[in-house]
Formats: structure tokens, C-alpha cells, sequence
């Protein structure tokens, strides 16, 4: 029988999170099984690949990855005395959960691991999934990983947040030297406190992107400008340095839609009131086509053979996720029945083959600028600050240039031609847009 | 929101225009002639959709391969009352029972923004629909009504709901532009309430003929607001409106007896379903429909 204290710690379910996870868990000096019954994965780790796209991943990697057994074999988990599942929970086009694969695995590894094992859940799962599966040491720990950030975060947590049975019994010592070698705060709760303390935290997210949203368009109409009132903001005690106050195209990514979903679910099922939670997520569509309705109000989407040059398709920049991402909602909006056609260049994503008719994918962001009546700059990828926009203008056919995130410089851009329009920035003179 | 059933717009064998003689089905008649689409306009003399028997007779004109557009209503200004909702119902209690399987290819019902709750600032197709009063009712209603009957005949089903409407050839006197330009012309005054600020989307009545004609072309299925997108207050149209009289025009302010209220369009669904289509600027629609009232002249 193994010593649950010293034992291996295992991860089931190889997902972006469970890759980043069982890495910074190595980095603290742990030995790690990880496994994935998929085996595709292991295979492309074991070989020294990651699969998937995270600053700071590699160095990571590279430096812990010796720590590491990334297997596809279950009954290499039986050396270990906790086990975290990782599995990614996949969302469906109204952004409704699937536990089903999750809960699969909570049963191959429950079969696998002693009663004294601690077995915890990082999956993202509702309200009432921990105790419903009625098992003894069994955890449900709050991930909140941000890509792009995710490795800073498995790192430094800022806190780990831990759903019991009951959170007046001592959690299991092999679980507490792993919480130990973090040095953060452990806060010990009920499971479906820990569970919806997940949701609330996106929730929070979501209003501060909503709210930002909000008033950023209003600034647009106005003549304000949103840049300039986000110092105030921050220097408020009550929103603070850290809140979500840049403008952006809406909710994307899956994981506050998700949480918003389980809310209005929530609430429906309870008769509580959910409506906040609804209005947030039309602004976040409303916002999504502020691209598509600027396009529109220009005539590009009648004009037979118009050009649309889209940089970025990944729904942020430093990952290859699409979920929910604004450039494939307006690529998805131009391929139905519009005359114009689109060339698309991303740092991380390539277009899925056929998938978008009117879409070609091009190797360089000039390429795609090549002949275009618009560009937009749809995913703010550091790789397209201070683009050459001499170069891009002669590329160019037409002068409209929609950068919502403020990535390229307005008084050169305008300098040079271009028709400039960005998220949060009106005009004195007010030109209302979109 | 729309769903296409053809991607690819194709001519309906024959389009059949229910209200023949309406503002809307006029317009509709003449855009879908111009363009060569083969359309039959049923007016109330030949079928009284009020009247016994009215499905049965209906239902001998339509052809399997007919698209039929119901533009048929009585109007506020022809009754707000119980009694004018009841026959604008049975009206649509016809239309639904003619529609049977196999009956014809399509239908699209001309209902209205009436439809949604308007203290809300900003419209799209899923705002919640809370008709005020009868009128709005009877759009709600008949929209349902259609929809089910539709729906168990498996016939494709499109609810157009139009803004205000304006263009040569209203018969309606709501105020807004249609009425500002008649009097203008006629007294060479505009009356607005308190300062005409509210904000409304006005649509140009060939807007509405061309979206109704892509929902036609594609073969269209689900709920579109034609609109413009671009709301603008009574005082911005009058303004407009006041140049086109032919005569020295004064605009006259009257006391409210109302709150302004606002009221936006999200154009981003109509966009999707037709991109290629562009609304009419309020400037060009109007100068269109002031020199459609010159040459009636």
C-alpha cells in the first residue's frame, strides 16, 4: 500500500488546464502522473510537443517536464494519493454544459484509486455535481485559469478555493502538502459554495466587461473617451488596479458564458431573478458585431467583390481558442449571403478547410491586407502593434480601418488616409457609427 | 432571426399578395415586377378575408408553388376597438386555415414593431413582444396564429415587423414624416410635440418591398425587423422634410402630453440575413417620396 503523504500526484484528463496544472505541480517539486485515456496527447508530450499554445509553456516544460509521467495507461494512477481530474467540460452552441465525459472519469479514476486517496475535481462543473456524486474524499477545487495567463496563475494562485463534504473535516494530508507548496491562502468551504464562488467570480467578470462595454460605446456616440477615464476607475477603491475596464467585443472564450448559462439555469430552476445575467450576455452579442454593423453601415457587405481583410481569429490573442470568437461570428455573418470576401491572417489559428466559403487564410498579416477595401483588427495579437501602415495602406485598395483595440496609431493612421475607428473613442464632432 | 431555406436567392413560381390595394403590398407589386417575379395581388374585392368562406376561396387562387405575402390589416386609423381587432383576427383565422399541406411554398406575414415593449431603447428581433394595445395585439396574435397553422401544414413561415413606415401613397396620417410632408405642402407647416425629440427609425417603404422580396428570393423562415438602423428625432426629420414642401414650411411646436421616449433598432440581424441589402438613408428616402407626391400633383 502506498504512502498517501510522499505518493506520486496524478492528473486525469489532459486538457489546456490539466497540462498547464500538472506542469506547475512539478515545478513545486511534486512527482506527477498524468494521464488522458485519449493517448493522442501523451504521445505528442511524451515526445517532447505541447499541443497546446501558452506564454511561458514551453520554458516550463522544458524545465519540469522530467518530473513528469504523461500516460495513457489508468492503473499508473494507483501510485498516487490525490488525484486532480482536468478534463475540460465542452460547451454546446447555447454554451449548456456537458458533464457526461467528466463523470465517466470520476468513475474510471474512482475504480482505480484506495478509499484513502483524495480524488479533486478542477473540472468546470454546476451547482450540486460534487455531492451528487457521493464519494468519500472527494474535492471540488475552483480553477480559474486565464489563457494567457495561465502558467503566472498555476504558479502564484491567488488563493485556492476548496469545496468539501463537510469543510469542518481536515482535508487529507496528502492534499494539504500540495496546497502547502503553494503558499496561498486556502479557503475551505461546503462543495456548492466552492462551485458557485467559480461562477460568481466570472459572473463579477462578466458585469465588469459588460459595464465597460456599456459605457465605452457610449463614449463612441458622446465624444468621450474611455482610455482616458479608466485611470479614475482604477483609482477607485471600489473597482480597483485590477478590474476588467478595457472595451472589447463582448464575452468570448466559452468559460463566462458557460457560468452565465448556469445562472440563468439556476435561477429559472429556483424562480430567482436571472436577468442580469441575460442582459450580459445580449450586450456581449450586441457588442461581438460592432465590426459587422460598421461594415454594413459602409456598404461593404453589398458591394459585390469588396475585400475584408480580418487579422486575428482566435477569440484572444495568445491562444489558438475560437470559442465564441468575434472574428469567426463575423466570418460566419459574411459567408451566408454577402457579396464580399475575406482574407484572414492569425498568429495561432488556421481557417478550418471549407468551413467559411468567402474566407481564404493568408501566411502574413500584409498578405491578407493585399487588395482589401477594409481591415479590421479583430483579435489584439502584440504581433500586430505598430504594423507598418504605410505598407499596409499601399497594399490596401480601400481606407477603412476598424482597430477596436487600439492597436495601431489613429493620428498616423489618419495621416495617412485611413478612415480609423476603435472601440471606446468618440469624436468631438461626433460621427455616430455602428 | 432569419433562416435561409435556399442560400441561393431563386424566383417563387409566383408571389401572391394578400391586401392588394394596401401601401405596402403596392409597393411590394411594383418591386417584384420590376425585377420579373410573376405576382398575383388578392384584393378584398375578389376575397373578403372577413367574410364566411373566405379560406375555401382563398385556397382557390394559391397554387403549391406559390409564395403568399399577407399584408392584409385594418389599420388604427380605420378602428382601435374590439370590434377592428376581431376582424383584423378573423382575417388571419382565413389565411391559416387556407394554409394546408402542400398548399403553397411559402408565407410571409407583414406584422409590425407594435409588437414590442416600447420602453425599451434598443429593439432587436428577441426583445420581448408586449403589445400596448389592440393593434399591437392583433399583430402579436395573428402572428402566433399564422405561425401554428403554418407550423402543422410544415409550410416555411417569415414575420416581417416593419418600423414606421413612410413613402408616397400612405393612406395612414400617424404623425412623422408622411404627415409632416402633407402638411407642409398643404399649410406649409410642421407640427411637432414639445421639441421633436424623440428618436425614431423611419423606414422607407421600398425597403420594406426589397426585404420582403429576399424573404421571398431565399425563401426565408423566422422574424426580421425591417428597419434602417439609424434612428433620428421627429425635429432631424422635420427639419429634412421642411426643404422638399416646394413652399416656405414653419415648424410649429405644440405642448407633449407625453415623455420622450427613444426608440433604436439593432439592424445586426437584418444585416446577417441580407448582407448585400442597404437601407435607404432617411435624406434619399424622402426626397424619393416627395417627388413621388409631386408627380401625383
Amino acid at each position: 500500500m502506498k504512502d498517501a503523504s510522499s505518493a506520486a500526484v496524478g492528473f486525469a484528463g489532459l486538457s489546456h488546464l490539466g497540462i498547464v496544472s500538472s506542469l506547475a505541480a512539478a515545478a513545486r517539486g511534486f512527482e506527477v502522473i498524468a494521464f488522458d485515456p485519449r493517448g493522442g496527447w501523451c504521445g505528442e508530450l511524451n515526445a517532447g510537443r505541447l499541443p497546446v499554445r501558452e506564454p511561458g509553456l514551453d520554458e516550463l516544460f522544458q524545465q519540469h517536464r522530467g518530473r513528469v509521467l504523461y500516460t495513457a495507461s489508468l492503473a499508473d494512477l494507483a501510485r498516487c494519493g490525490l488525484i486532480f481530474l482536468s478534463l475540460d467540460v465542452a460547451t454546446d452552441d447555447d454554451n449548456r454544459s456537458d458533464t457526461a465525459p467528466v463523470r465517466e472519469l470520476i468513475g474510471q479514476v474512482a475504480g482505480q484509486a484506495g478509499r484513502e486517496t483524495a480524488v479533486v475535481v478542477l473540472s468546470q462543473v454546476p451547482p450540486g455535481f460534487s455531492r451528487r456524486m457521493g464519494r468519500e474524499n472527494f474535492f471540488y477545487q475552483v480553477e480559474t485559469l486565464v489563457f494567457g495567463n495561465a502558467v503566472e496563475r498555476a504558479l502564484q494562485p491567488e488563493r485556492f478555493i476548496i469545496g468539501c463534504a463537510d469543510p469542518r473535516a481536515p482535508l487529507p494530508e496528502a492534499y494539504v502538502r500540495f496546497l502547502a507548496a503553494f503558499g496561498c491562502p486556502v479557503l475551505r468551504m461546503r462543495y456548492e459554495s466552492a462551485e458557485l464562488a467559480k461562477i460568481a467570480i466570472n459572473c463579477f467578470l462578466a458585469s465588469s466587461v459588460s459595464t465597460s462595454n456599456m459605457l465605452a460605446e457610449i463614449c463612441e456616440r458622446i465624444g468621450a473617451d474611455w482610455g482616458e477615464m479608466i485611470p479614475a476607475l482604477r483609482l477607485d477603491r471600489r473597482i480597483g488596479p485590477h478590474a476588467y475596464l478595457s472595451p472589447g467585443l463582448g464575452i468570448a472564450g466559452g468559460n463566462l458564458e458557460r457560468d452565465l448559462a448556469t445562472v440563468e439555469a439556476l435561477a429559472a430552476e429556483y424562480g430567482a431573478d436571472g436577468g442580469p445575467a441575460a442582459a450580459w450576455l445580449r450586450n456581449s452579442a450586441w457588442r461581438r458585431d460592432w465590426a459587422l454593423r460598421l461594415l454594413h453601415a459602409k456598404g461593404l457587405l453589398a458591394r459585390p467583390g469588396a475585400v475584408l481583410a480580418v487579422w486575428g481569429l482566435a477569440y484572444k490573442p495568445e491562444t489558438h481558442s475560437t470559442k465564441n470568437s468575434p472574428a469567426l461570428a463575423l466570418l460566419d455573418a459574411i459567408g451566408a449571403v454577402g457579396g464580399s470576401r475575406v482574407q484572414a491572417f492569425d498568429p495561432a489559428v488556421t481557417l478550418e478547410a471549407g468551413r467559411y466559403p468567402r474566407a481564404v487564410g493568408c501566411g502574413s498579416p500584409l498578405e491578407a491586407a493585399g487588395g482589401a477595401d477594409a481591415l479590421i483588427l479583430i483579435t489584439p495579437w502584440k504581433e500586430f502593434l505598430g504594423a507598418p501602415l504605410e505598407e499596409v495602406k499601399k497594399a490596401m485598395r480601400g481606407s477603412l480601418l476598424l482597430d477596436p483595440y487600439g492597436l495601431l496609431d489613429r493620428a498616423t493612421a489618419e495621416g495617412l488616409g485611413f478612415e480609423y475607428h476603435r472601440l471606446g473613442a468618440g469624436r468631438l464632432s461626433a460621427d455616430a457609427s455602428a | 432571426m432569419l433562416t435561409h431555406l435556399l442560400e441561393r436567392p431563386e424566383k417563387p413560381s409566383r408571389a401572391v399578395i394578400l391586401g392588394a390595394q394596401g401601401f405596402v403590398a403596392r409597393n411590394l407589386a411594383e418591386v417584384l415586377e420590376r425585377d420579373q417575379i410573376g405576382c398575383r395581388r388578392v384584393g378584398r374585392g375578389e376575397v373578403d378575408l372577413t367574410a364566411p368562406g373566405a379560406a375555401e376561396k382563398l385556397a382557390g387562387i394559391l397554387a403549391p408553388s406559390d409564395a403568399v405575402v399577407m399584408t392584409s390589416a385594418l389599420t388604427p386609423d380605420k378602428g382601435r376597438d374590439p370590434a377592428t381587432l376581431m376582424l383584423n383576427l378573423r382575417m388571419a383565422e382565413a389565411v391559416g386555415a387556407a394554409m394546408l399541406p402542400g398548399r403553397c411554398a411559402q408565407l410571409v406575414y407583414v406584422s409590425s414593431d407594435a409588437v414590442y415593449d416600447w420602453r425599451s431603447p434598443l429593439i432587436h428581433e428577441e426583445s420581448s413582444a408586449e403589445p400596448l394595445d389592440l393593434y399591437a395585439v392583433m399583430h402579436i396574435a395573428r402572428e402566433r396564429m399564422l405561425g401554428h397553422c403554418c407550423g402543422a401544414a410544415r409550410i416555411p413561415y417569415a414575420v416581417v415587423r416593419p418600423c414606421a413606415i413612410y413613402g408616397a401613397g400612405d393612406t395612414h396620417n400617424s404623425y412623422g414624416p408622411n404627415r409632416f410632408l402633407r402638411t407642409a405642402r398643404a399649410e406649409g407647416k410642421i407640427r411637432l410635440f414639445g421639441e421633436g425629440e424623440e428618436q425614431r427609425d423611419h423606414v422607407w417603404v421600398r425597403d420594406v418591398a426589397e426585404i420582403l422580396k429576399l424573404c421571398l428570393l431565399h425563401r426565408s423562415t423566422g422574424v426580421v425587423n425591417a428597419v434602417s438602423g439609424k434612428s433620428v428625432s421627429f425635429r432631424e426629420a422635420a427639419e429634412r422634410i421642411a426643404p422638399l414642401a416646394g413652399r416656405a414650411v414653419q415648424i410649429e411646436l405644440a405642448p407633449r402630453g407625453s415623455p420622450v421616449t427613444h426608440r433604436h433598432f439593432d439592424i445586426t440581424s437584418l444585416a446577417r440575413a441580407f448582407p448585400a441589402f442597404q437601407p435607404t438613408p432617411l435624406a434619399q428616402g424622402l426626397a424619393q417620396m416627395a417627388a413621388a407626391m409631386s408627380r401625383v400633383l
